[in-house]
């Protein structure tokens, strides 16, 4: 420990040189990417980056201040609560789910109206500790599941990819019958989506292919089943076991 | 630390069994006594903890025959069946005991296990111990209703299943019905009674007869007994589903079958698969039949002791006794549940309830690109958002948020300390508001 500091000039040098060090201060850490930069792009001399080589300046660098919610205010008695995040309980019922005679459902309509709007928040960048708990207050206010603000927006890979757009008629369902009916090999379901321009799934609830051809369809999955080694067979199952578990929750 | 008191502990056994450890039976019952004495003396004489082992020892060594000191009748058909020098007995017993299936009911006053497990329980006083014995004899060990504790088990049964039912549909109104029996199993199903009549401290003996202590649960290993009777009608067709697995509806399981939805069946197909089992009962120290025959049997001695509070004392004690022994234990509904297609079961939920259809949002995410990704996907309706996931992948993470969405739908509560239609039978009862139903299930199961 004495180590660390009996040598503060070069600790503080050695933090600055790392730009993504926490405790950087917004000075500190614009000077630091200028030096970075500028021994990076330096004309084939080796660069002299001090980096965390010694075990002192690896714990030097590790060491961060608590977390602002950690930080009492000075002169003031109170009771640090900040349990690890952990997913909400099932148990608690979402606004919307709640029935119109719960007098929960009264009382959060009645908060809701009731509630200040929310300051605005501020991002200058304070050393000092009361400052960054009043700013995390700011940052945090307390909220309820019925009040969400920020909504996130919308992404593709979250949604079903199907779309339905209902633009095929009664005659083109019994058209699509007739040929898959008629040829189940050439008229096979990828190609029938693609010709009537809808989904594989729509042309399985419409059409159902004969026994023959199911039976065939069969035999050979069964046979490309039969050719997988044991890795590829303990992989499946694992999968299989594993779609059982989500739904049962155990996952 | 405290000395341990051994005298108050032992005293009792020691006054009644004056020759000590149990002896060799091929030696005469005079030198069994004086061998044992002699050993005790030379191993640690020293060793006494309390005064009343060398004042009880010291009269067996003049007194060879131990029968002397509870005035054992010298009749041999007396004792008939009981080897009487390797068990001998601690109290005197009536004559001709072991010809009865059971303990004698006058024995129950001076059984200390029963005063025990009666005390234990803060059963009440108008309960007397000889109803208590005889909620702990099994139909398998005395087949006379007069003796053994069916009746009292039937009544037990219904009482229990009636609390537990009630509260379940008052506290969680929306649990789907399958949920719903698997939870009533769960609290009042045999597993759980078996549990319950364990932590109360009721032992088992190892065959039932007259001549063991009425303060242990009797049943028999090698008769199987009647079952206790429920509610329910053995179904016509139950031939075809046992062995084609004819779909039986949750709707017909509400009619026909028991209180926990499980086919009633009159049990001889079980008879015949268990006769195998049986047979290795005798050679086996424990099987998955003895077992099973262990677990209905304290089962119901659980429900017979329930039923017993309810014939001498009433409505109000035994639902203060079921409270406070079957509904208190904790079941972890979320448990119960598994879905077949989760999102698709939440957005027939939104669209039968007119809210707006459920997406999936991405809350937050990290290591997208890493070996150990973490995704926090909600779904939202409209504005509110109803369930959240955390998983390793989107796929999974939204699955996830869905089943913790309807989760939350079906574990609605009113809140825990609900009124139950039953409050309504005590005398000074507040007006009955009426409670939460639900108009039913989201998806036919």
């Amino acid at each position: 420990m004495e180590a660390i500091f009996s040598r503060p000039a070069l600790a503080c040098a050695s933090r600055a040189v790392n730009p993504l060090h926490p405790a950087a201060t917004a000075a500190t850490t614009s000077s630091a990417r200028l030096l970075f930069f500028t021994n990076t792009n330096a004309i084939g001399v080796p660069a002299t980056v001090r980096h965390a080589s010694t075990s002192r300046r690896h714990r030097r660098m590790l060491r961060i201040p608590p977390h602002p919610s950690f930080l009492t205010k000075p002169d003031t008695d109170q009771i640090i609560f900040n349990p690890p995040s952990s997913a909400p309980s099932v148990y608690h019922t979402p606004f919307k789910f709640l029935p119109k005679s719960d007098p929960r459902r009264r009382a959060a309509l009645a908060s809701e109206l009731f509630s200040q709007p929310s300051a605005s928040t501020q991002t200058q960048s304070s050393s000092n500790p009361a400052d960054i708990l009043t700013q995390y207050d700011q940052m945090n206010p307390p909220k309820g599941d019925f009040n969400v603000e920020d909504i996130p927006p919308l992404r593709q890979d979250l949604q079903p990819p199907s779309n339905p757009r209902h633009h095929l008629t009664k005659e083109d369902i019994e058209e699509m019958r007739r040929l898959r009916a008629e040829d189940p090999i050439k008229n096979s379901v990828l190609s029938l989506a693609r010709r009537f321009n809808c989904s594989k799934l729509f042309v399985l609830m419409c059409c159902k292919t004969t026994p023959e051809h199911a039976k065939r369809i069969r035999e050979r999955e069964e046979k490309i089943r039969a050719r997988w080694g044991p890795v590829k067979r303990a992989a499946r199952e694992e999968r299989q076991i594993r779609k059982e578990m989500i739904l049962r929750g155990e996952l | 630390m405290k000395r341990l008191r051994l005298d108050r502990w032992t005293s009792h056994l020691l006054a009644a069994r004056p020759s000590g450890a149990p002896v060799c039976t091929s030696m005469a019952p005079g030198a069994s006594a004086s061998v044992s004495v002699s050993l005790r003396s030379r191993s640690s004489p020293a060793r006494y903890q309390s005064t009343a082992a060398p004042a009880a020892s010291a009269p067996s060594s003049t007194t060879p025959n131990p029968d002397k000191l509870i005035n054992v009748p010298e009749d041999p058909e007396f004792y008939e069946g009981l080897n009487l020098e390797r068990f001998p007995p601690l109290e005197k017993l009536p004559p001709k005991v072991t010809k009865l299936p059971s303990p004698h009911p006058d024995r129950a006053l001076k059984s200390a296990k029963l005063a025990a497990l009666h005390a234990r329980l803060s059963l009440p006083q108008k309960l007397p111990l000889q109803t208590l014995a005889r909620a702990l004899v099994d139909a398998s060990a005395d087949e006379n209703p007069l003796f053994n504790n069916t009746n009292l088990a039937f009544v037990g049964q219904t009482i229990i299943n009636y609390h537990v039912a009630e509260m379940l549909m008052v506290r969680y109104p929306r649990l789907p019905m399958n949920i719903l029996y698997a939870a009533m199993k769960g609290y009042a199903g045999p597993t759980a009674l078996h549990h319950v009549a364990r932590s109360w401290g009721i032992e088992h003996t190892t065959a039932p007869g007259g001549e063991v202590d009425p303060g242990l649960l009797q049943f028999s290993l090698h008769n199987p007994g009647k079952a206790l009777v429920t509610f329910g009608y053995r179904r016509a067709e139950l031939e075809g589903v046992k062995k084609y697995k004819w779909r039986h509806g949750l709707s017909s399981r509400v009619v026909f079958d028991d209180d926990f939805g499980e086919l009633v069946d009159d049990q001889e197909d079980a008879e015949r698969k268990a006769a195998e089992l049986k047979q290795r009962s005798d050679t086996e120290y424990g099987n998955a039949y003895t077992r099973e025959l262990a677990e209905r049997a304290y089962a119901n001695a659980c429900r017979a002791i329930v039923g017993a509070v309810y014939a001498h004392c009433g409505r109000e004690p035994v639902k203060a006794f079921v409270k406070a022994h079957i509904l208190s234990r904790t079941l972890d509904l979320e448990k119960l549940f598994a879905f077949h297609v989760p999102t698709r079961e939440l957005s027939m939920l939104c669209a039968r309830e007119d809210f707006e259809p459920p997406v999936a949002r991405l809350l937050s995410e990290t290591g997208r690109l890493s070996r150990t990704p973490v995704f926090v996907v909600g779904i939202f309706s409209g504005k509110d958002k109803l369930g959240e996931g955390a998983a390793s992948s989107l796929e999974h993470a939204r699955t996830k948020a869905a089943i913790n969405a309807l989760k939350a739908w079906y574990l609605y509560s009113p809140g825990e300390h609900v009124r139950v239609p039953s409050d309504m039978l005590a005398e000074d009862a507040r007006p009955w508001e009426p409670v939460y139903i639900d108009i039913g299930e989201v998806v036919a199961r």
